[in-house]
């Protein structure tokens, strides 16, 4: 079996095994659904549910990402680093197996908003736009993974790395097309709303949902994607036990 | 002995900081200890072995393979058990050692897995978390791990350190069976009787230089006499007695070198009673191995310019 994959298995067990992380992170975005969803009183849309739910998605691939970015930072803390590294696959497989659960992670948790969305009213996509959503949200999701990994890397601290992420999260939800289209924003926010990484990854959703194919915003993850993975490996290699 | 290990000049430095310094040593089939204080390389050499840490100077080999240019086939050869103990809590005793099967790509892991868990007394525990296991049982199970793909090498770093004396014994009975087997151990250590016992070969290390490498037993005849122990009450002040060598006093202990130890012991009990202090307890001794490290890093530390008198010490103590 390949490496990757193993590393990548034993991260999932440990999730599941932990119950309460694993718990807190199928209730908490259901809840974001639910509340925000449900209880925003808006006039642009009469299907709020509908709009907000790829921006859901996207901010539950976020917060995914936030705390898989930990697991790399906990096995170092941990002395398991010492091990893998004197194993023989090469010890890139160490990341890339990090990578890999976090976006696993991400897309587990998306699946069940997706079903919740579905029960509580939003439209049912088609099977190719399911297919669409899924392509964007796992290309999402290795970005992300891969560029909190690479900020544990180089913070190397947990607590540090905790504070850092709490304060990036809001800040990143709230100023992208999430909760609003560009149409009703405030003047000021409608730039850094469409430079925010987030707003790519919701609008090719949103297009997806809407029977278009986002080629352009897909282009851009991609490069996005091979651009963080390969400064992370590279960091990585520098990291010192 | 073919040399399964090889270490020639390996020199190690982190900024200023010279962590192993020219380091030659040459490990055949045995079990091979490293010791030293903390800080003194230990961890160091054995990071640069298992190719996690690329020497600064120098050349490593691991069973004739160059730690620098083949990583990865080295890697391929060896085991590692690093000082502190990483192991998954909420994975069972069988789990984490599949793990480690998979990882090592043996080729049965499943009876591999069952195999060492067997070896190392764990089977009837193998189903349970990890987090119910004791200290031992969990060192044993990271012997486990190590050896699931049955490594030629075995690296072992401070194996017994934080467990108790019957865990201790386990241990040491398990690595002298895997050298039984043909496997080589390198293990460091700062309990210098565990190693008298179980080591083939000691190799002293202190501030990154090997000071000296031999078999316990030579090495304690580094110290040709006996240790004098005397615990008393008060402030011993040593005049000179002939043909004794005071060593030191710690605390209320005071200890000294003599040949002859029994007329020596006579001696200091006449000396401690005239100097007016209460003598509790007087005897004698064999060196130690730790009396052999004492006397080997104290000379080392002295750091006056050298004049012809040290030197002609030096020389007197290589033969």
């Amino acid at each position: 079996m390949n490496a990757i994959i193993i590393y990548c298995v034993r991260d999932l067990i440990r999730w599941f095994r932990g119950k309460w992380g694993f718990i807190s992170a199928l209730v908490a975005p259901a809840a974001w659904l639910i509340f925000v969803g449900l209880a925003l009183p808006v006039t642009f849309t009469d299907n709020y549910l509908a709009f907000v739910t790829p921006g859901i998605l996207v901010m539950t691939t976020l917060s995914a990402s936030m705390q898989g970015g930990a697991l790399i930072i906990m096995d170092k803390i941990l002395g398991f680093y010492n091990k893998f590294m004197a194993l023989p696959p090469s010890r890139e497989s160490i990341l890339f197996g990090k990578i890999l659960v976090t976006t696993i992670r991400g897309i587990i948790q998306s699946t069940i908003i997706l079903v919740l969305a579905f029960l509580l009213g939003v439209p049912i996509y088609s099977p190719l736009q399911i297919i669409g959503v899924y392509l964007i949200l796992i290309l999402f999701g290795c970005l992300l993974s891969s560029v909190t990994t690479t900020l544990a890397i180089s913070i190397g601290e947990h607590d540090s790395y905790a504070a850092v992420t709490a304060m990036i999260t809001m800040p990143l939800f709230f100023t992208s097309s999430a909760m609003m289209p560009y149409s009703s924003m405030p003047e000021w926010l409608r730039i850094p709303a469409h430079i925010n990484p987030l707003s790519i990854a919701i609008d090719s959703i949103r297009d997806v949902t809407a029977g278009l194919i986002p080629g352009q915003s897909i282009l851009i993850l991609v490069i996005l994607t091979i651009f963080v993975v390969s400064i992370n490996v590279k960091l990585f290699r520098r990291v010192k036990l | 002995m073919s040399s399964t290990l090889i270490a020639e000049d390996l020199t190690c430095n982190y900024g200023n900081l010279c962590a192993v310094d020219s380091m030659n040593i040459d490990v055949g089939n045995e079990i091979f200890g490293l010791l030293g204080p903390n800080g003194s390389g230990k961890t160091t050499t054995v990071l640069m072995f298992t190719t996690l840490l690329e020497p600064t100077k120098g050349t490593a080999s691991v069973c004739g393979i160059d730690v620098v240019k083949y990583p990865k086939k080295v890697r391929e050869h060896i085991s590692y058990v690093p000082q502190d103990m990483a192991l998954d809590v909420r994975l069972t005793g069988r789990e984490n050692v599949r793990f480690f099967a998979e990882l090592y790509g043996v080729s049965r892991p499943k009876e591999m897995t069952d195999e060492v868990i067997g070896v190392l007394d764990l089977a009837e525990r193998a189903d349970d978390y990890v987090k119910t296991y004791s200290g031992g049982m969990r060192r044993r199970l990271e012997l486990a791990q190590a050896l699931v793909h049955d490594p030629q090498v075995l690296f072992l770093d401070e194996p017994t350190v934080g467990l108790d004396v019957a865990a201790r014994r386990k241990i040491w009975d398990h690595i002298r069976s895997l050298k039984k087997k043909g496997m080589t151990v390198f293990v460091t250590t700062h309990y210098m009787d565990e190693a008298d016992r179980n080591c083939d070969r000691i190799a002293f290390i202190d501030k990154g230089r090997v000071r000296k490498c031999d078999t316990p037993a030579s090495l304690k005849t580094i110290i040709s006499g006996d240790i004098i122990v005397a615990t008393i009450k008060g402030n011993f002040s040593f005049s000179n007695i002939p043909d004794i060598r005071f060593i030191g006093q710690q605390e209320d202990e005071i200890t000294f070198l003599a040949h002859d130890g029994q007329r020596a012991s006579e001696l200091i009990h006449r000396e401690v009673l005239s100097q007016g202090l209460t003598l509790h307890s007087l005897y004698v001794r064999k060196p130690t191995l730790d009396d052999v490290f004492l006397h080997l890093v104290d000379d080392n530390e002295d750091t006056r310019p050298m004049n012809m008198s040290t030197y002609r010490n030096m020389l007197g103590k290589r033969r």
